[in-house]
């Protein structure tokens, strides 16, 4: 429900903002200045900030352009969630704040520190163009401009909400693998290489799936859904994901990478137990070698323990399975059936 | 007493038996009964989603259509089978033509997917339906003195599209059990975060980054233990936190629970009968 | 720093346009585009509603010569004929050359490019991606850039032309991250800034760094600017922050209502309605207000946008974004309850003079899209005009300047100069006793512009607006810069571009005091009709010993006869 008009203007809060300084010419750590400002209802994160600026402090620094949610150039944490600032009340926030009457504003995380709240957002142009994050037409480029592509409403909904993405780097902030290691390949640009790889025009379907299969792309992803949930366009980023492993697993066969082989030892077994057996699920994605270094000494311990699975025989089939495995089995039919027809 | 169907998950059957040991002991306690469904099959584990999309709606279709068919809702103890099962019935109840599809097939079993029952976590039905006034009634050693860390795991918070039984990004209702249970929880950053689990066979190094950052942060809270309502969490926190704190130079160590052995622990059971004793680090 | 070819500056959808035809014209040469942001956060991204071409898709009849004159007409024929049949001839090659590159455009039916029905044209000619079209364009452009592997310094701040003489030596600019200025020999420079709307600062729907910077260099460097004194002003901003609702709220056929309920625009546009030309429909509100037909609040008055009838399904489609700005921004959500909208200056028709070439008067400095005025636009310009002008001639300015860079000899610039610059810029950090808040100076030209170089204007309103500007000029001396830090000082980045507005402020008031007429978005109450006979022609400002000077420059006729405007 939205407030009488009237209602915005009413009333004023004293709010604190407790925001991350740092400037790298004189500062050896990171520390938080308070400003504390009287905000009405109806006012932005952003134009706190800008007051603030212009009033109280000229010092502190972020980046701000069309104010709008439209440029994505003003993300950064606000009480910990990474967001636009811009269209971020502040009454909203403060609802939520655990100190009362304090929102804490810290730059986005993941992404190297310039300056106070801004990061430097060159290493994820450098993931979008390593991993192509364009088109590469079909067309020649002489002929050009002459006649348009026919695109069908179905394959333009493919990519719709994809080509929302206004690179805000949110997800990237917020992104589990990335905290665990940079050179991830990031959510935004899992994103835009879905984008281009469902787009009829593209010729490099290949190239960038090869890419995307190495280490560090998109079998890396531990579905956390923390992009998805914290993007600033509401995108669902998650299914751009799937949507590339699936196209992974279609265009590169089941047995390419560890991260396909692991998917698919669910399809396996379950077609053949109903259950996962999940004993020999390390060999099956990694194979005895990997299995041996890596999981050996974990795997005395749990033998110790007795938490190991059991080995496969004695995994026993669930209730009624031989009926369900007819099911399953036509339904293997259906989606050959599918692919027959989606290919012509 | 209050029935539920059950849904067996495949890593309780195996590595985290104690979970539904636990449940098993105290469930008419709390005024309810979970019924085992047998016939239930491993929902795909947030897998089988992309490697076909329609397996993964039979499957899961079908297991919510056996709770159905018992007129139950059907509880689950795993995160990731609530986020698998309940994301299939969204899109079964979403599209008429998989719902025909799939049903063309259960026929065969005597089945139907309607659409008529819920999917539901363990930690919703203790909240929502036994009640936090009946668990504080109920509670025989309450946990004070207990500093307990609660991590939520991500599948039962997102994405909220599917869940949204808690705010995605700041959920209560495990802290509200805890508390309920005389416990004091503590302010957990990590609350909300990943485990690392799903990549623990992809990309193992990130993987135990990930559930470093988890445990240290517990650790350096002088948190007692971490309490999960997810076996899979618990299997990385707990199975492959040596690894995980080693690889971060950290040498302390910090036990981790399934909110099941919470409980049971909170009504009077033993670790011995909760099979706490089968954890790696106890 | 080895000397470039080109360098492009602004990474918006001219200067992306322009790099990517110079490397196809010329794979050989040294080329660098210059912005002060991230080229995909260029305020191309917030131009919601379209870009016409008269493909005919929708509407099978359309032609390009009735675009032309759609357009000619609009400008209130103020336009270059020959450069408007540029235009328009161009438009449908430079849509399918971006489809063909991979823009989303959204589809009709027979999956050809979708065309809605924009204010002041015959057909439904507009092409759009939903109410993204600017976002996809300029990611479509600037994804093309990366693959072509165009040189990008990204967070630039340009400063200044370096010149000798009447020929430029190329660019000085200040690296953002580092405090640094730093010279880029050019043998071409490319101004493509985009636009100096903000100059109106919170009546304004443009981007904070929309302030003109491009149009300022060219100005100090004794470039003439052209017809600055044509701002147009955009019916539906939000009431509180100036905010754009698209025109293609209207055109997917949302109402404007005064407090009475009334469809006004009856009154004004009886057979277009809401669907009238820019310049028309924000005199129409402004005049409901003045009449004291608006609503009342707080913030100002206003009136109604109502797109409730539309039902819900239509908006969530068509105009997501424009539901969720009302609802970020104004707390208010269409489906529910009509828009509070005032007019904002949105646009700026004059700019840089140049040719049909994107020439100007110095050699090897080329100028496009909003940033420069050819023009096309004339005293106003159609919806759904200026994608399509920073297209086609930002597309021409590449390819001009790259088959012309090899007349020109790269100048060299001095580290003398560099320093002249720095010592320059960073004076405000000196500043001691009484200073001045560059938050207020800009806030107050804002206020100035809006009340005295408005949509009305009149003499004495302009002579006051004139004399604030000087004034404002002359405390901006004692401005004082907070952030004395060399990393990313936004406070010094914001002080330039308030000097940039200042020197630019001054060329639009005074071509508002001398052009005695009222045409397309200027509008003298004190002479309220079109003069052809005395003011049929572009008005020139240029700097000259310190001052602004007027000049005038013909313009170029065609096949269409000048008539009155009527819609």
């Amino acid at each position: 429900m939205t407030l009488p008009t009237d209602q915005h203007t009413e009333g004023k809060k004293n709010v604190t903002f407790r925001v991350f300084r740092f400037n790298p010419q004189v500062d050896s750590k990171p520390y938080f200045d308070d400003y504390t400002i009287p905000v009405e209802r109806g006012i932005t994160v952003l134009r706190s900030l800008n007051y603030i600026k212009e009033h109280i402090d000229g010092s502190v620094s972020f980046r701000a352009f069309c104010q709008a949610g439209i440029c994505g150039s003003c993300s950064m944490r606000v009480n910990g969630l990474s967001q636009l600032a811009c269209t971020t009340q502040v009454w909203d926030v403060l609802a939520k704040s655990r100190e009362p009457g304090i929102i804490k504003v810290e730059p986005l995380r993941n992404l190297p520190l310039i300056k106070d709240l801004i990061v430097d957002m060159d290493p994820l142009v450098g993931k979008m163009v390593h991993y192509s994050n364009w088109i590469d037409s079909t067309m020649p480029e002489a002929q050009m401009g002459k006649k348009e592509f026919l695109i069908s409403e179905e394959e333009f909904l493919r990519y719709d909400k994809a080509t929302d993405c206004i690179l805000c780097a949110s997800c990237v902030s917020e992104c589990s693998i990335l905290r665990a290691n940079k050179e991830y390949v990031s959510p935004a640009v899992l994103l835009k290489s879905y984008r281009m790889s469902v787009d009829s025009r593209d010729s490099m379907h290949e190239q960038r799936m090869a890419e995307l299969v190495k280490d560090h792309g998109v079998w890396d992803c531990t579905h956390c859904y923390r992009c998805q949930e914290s993007c600033v366009k509401s995108i669902p980023i998650m299914d751009a994901i799937h949507g590339l492993r699936e196209d992974a697993i279609e265009s590169r066969g089941k047995n390419d990478t560890s991260g396909s082989k692991h998917a698919e030892a669910f399809m396996t077994d379950i077609e053949k137990k109903g259950k996962l057996i999940e004993a020999t699920l390390p060999i099956r994605t990694n194979g005895v070698v990997w299995t041996l270094q890596n999981l050996l000494p974990m795997a005395m311990k749990m033998i110790m323990k007795r938490r190991t699975p059991l080995p496969p025989p004695l995994v026993k089939s669930v209730k009624g399975i031989k009926i369900f495995r007819t099911m399953f089995r036509e339904m293997t039919e259906h989606v050959k059936q599918d692919q027959k027809s989606h290919k012509k | 007493m209050k029935r539920y169907a059950y849904y067996l998950s495949c890593i309780n059957e195996s590595m985290t038996k104690e979970v539904d040991r636990s449940i098993e002991l105290w469930q008419k306690d709390l005024g309810i009964e979970l019924v085992k469904l047998h016939e239930g099959t491993c929902c795909g584990g947030s897998n089988l989603e992309y490697v076909s999309p329609k397996h993964f709606a039979l499957v899961n279709g079908r297991n919510i259509a056996l709770a159905e068919k018992m007129g139950l809702d059907l509880i689950v103890s795993c995160n990731t089978c609530l986020m698998t099962i309940r994301t299939a019935k969204k899109k079964l109840d979403e599209s008429p033509e998989l719902k025909r599809e799939i049903n063309e097939l259960l026929k065969k079993e005597g089945l139907e997917y309607r659409g008529t029952s819920e999917v539901r976590h363990l930690l919703w039905v203790l909240v929502d339906d036994v009640g936090l006034d009946t668990i504080r009634e109920k509670v025989k050693v309450p946990l004070k003195n207990y500093r307990i860390a609660p991590f939520y795991g991500c599948h039962i918070l997102r994405p909220s599209t599917v869940l949204g039984h808690d705010n995605p990004l700041d959920p209560t209702s495990l802290d509200q059990l805890i508390e309920a249970l005389g416990g004091e929880t503590i302010p957990y950053t990590h609350k909300n975060r990943c485990c690392g689990f799903h990549t623990l066979l992809v990309a193992e190094q990130e993987s135990l980054n990930v559930a470093a950052e988890a445990l240290q942060e517990a650790i350096e809270s002088k948190a007692d233990f971490i309490v999960t309502p997810c076996p899979l969490c618990h299997t990385s926190l707990d199975g492959y936190q040596a690894k995980a704190l080693k690889n971060a130079g950290v040498e302390n160590s910090i036990p981790v629970f399934h909110i099941s052995e919470m409980i049971g622990l909170a009504l009077g059971y033993s670790a011995k009968q909760l099979g706490i004793k089968r954890h790696i680090v106890c | 720093m080895k000397p470039f070819d080109i360098v492009i500056v602004g990474g918006g959808g001219a200067g992306l346009y322009a790099a990517m035809e110079a490397m196809k014209t010329n794979p050989a040469l040294n080329i660098a585009v210059l912005s002060k942001v991230y080229p995909n956060r260029s305020h191309t991204s917030a131009a919601q509603g379209g870009a016409n071409a008269a493909l005919g898709n929708k509407a099978k009849d359309d032609t390009v010569e009735m675009h032309i004159f759609d357009t000619i007409k609009g400008s209130d024929y103020l336009a270059d004929q020959d450069a408007v049949d540029v235009l328009c001839s161009e438009a449908p090659k430079i849509i399918r050359e971006l489809e063909n590159m991979g823009t989303p455009w959204s589809r009709l039916e027979d999956n050809t490019i979708a065309q809605r029905p924009f204010g002041g044209a015959g057909r439904p000619r507009c092409c759009y991606c939903s109410d993204k079209t600017g976002h996809t364009i300029l990611q479509t452009l600037y994804e093309q850039c990366l693959r072509k592997g165009v040189i990008f310094f990204n967070e630039y701040f340009a400063l200044n032309l370096s010149v000798s003489g009447s020929c430029s030596n190329g660019l000085i600019a200040m690296n953002m991250k580092t405090g640094k200025v730093e010279a880029f020999p050019a043998k071409t420079v490319i101004l493509a800034t985009g636009g100096y709307a903000k100059m109106y600062w919170n009546r304004s729907s443009n981007a904070a760094g929309n302030t003109g910077d491009g149009q300022a260099i060219a100005y100090r460097a004794g470039i003439p600017m052209k017809d600055m004194e044509f701002v147009q002003f955009h019916p539906t901003g939000l009431r509180k922050s100036g905010l754009l609702v698209t025109e293609g709220a209207r055109g997917e056929g949302g109402y404007l209502l005064n407090k009475d309920g009334e469809r006004f625009m009856a009154r004004y546009a009886p057979e277009k309605m809401e669907l009238g030309p820019r310049d028309l429909v924000s005199r129409s509100l402004e005049t409901e207000i003045l009449q004291g037909r608006g609503f009342d609040s707080p913030a100002g008055k206003y009136l109604h946008l109502d797109l409730t009838h539309l039902g819900a399904d239509l908006i969530k489609s068509r105009l997501p974004q424009i539901r969720e700005m009302s609802m970020n921004f104004e707390g208010v959500d269409p489906i529910e309850e009509p828009i509070p909208v005032r007019p904002t200056a949105h646009y700026s028709m004059g700019g840089i003079d140049t040719d049909n070439q994107t020439r100007t008067i110095m050699d090897g400095v080329y100028a496009a899209g909003e940033c420069g005025c050819v023009s096309v636009h004339g005293a106003n310009r159609l919806g759904g005009n200026s994608l399509l002008d920073i297209l086609v001639f930002g597309r021409i300015a590449g390819r001009t300047a790259a088959e012309e860079a090899g007349k020109f000899r790269p100048g060299t610039i001095s580290e003398a100069e560099l320093n002249e610059q720095l010592q320059e810029v960073r004076g405000g950090m000196q500043a001691s006793g009484r200073y001045e808040r560059y938050g207020e100076l800009r806030e107050e030209l804002g206020q100035t512009l809006a009340l005295n170089v408005g949509i009305f204007r009149e003499s004495s309103l302009l002579q006051k607006g004139i004399e604030d500007i000087a004034e404002l000029k002359e405390r901006f001396k004692k401005v004082r810069i907070f952030d004395t830090s060399d990393v990313f000082n936004t406070n010094l980045m914001q002080v330039l571009e308030l000097k940039n507005m200042l020197d630019l402020a001054e060329t639009v008031a005074a071509g508002a005091f001398a052009r005695e007429e009222s045409r397309g978005s200027h509008t003298r109450i004190d002479f309220p009709v079109r003069d052809d006979a005395k003011w049929h022609k572009h008005t020139l400002t240029t700097l000259v010993n310190g001052k602004v000077t007027l000049g005038e420059k013909p313009v170029t006729m065609g096949r269409y006869e000048l008539q009155e405007r009527t819609y």
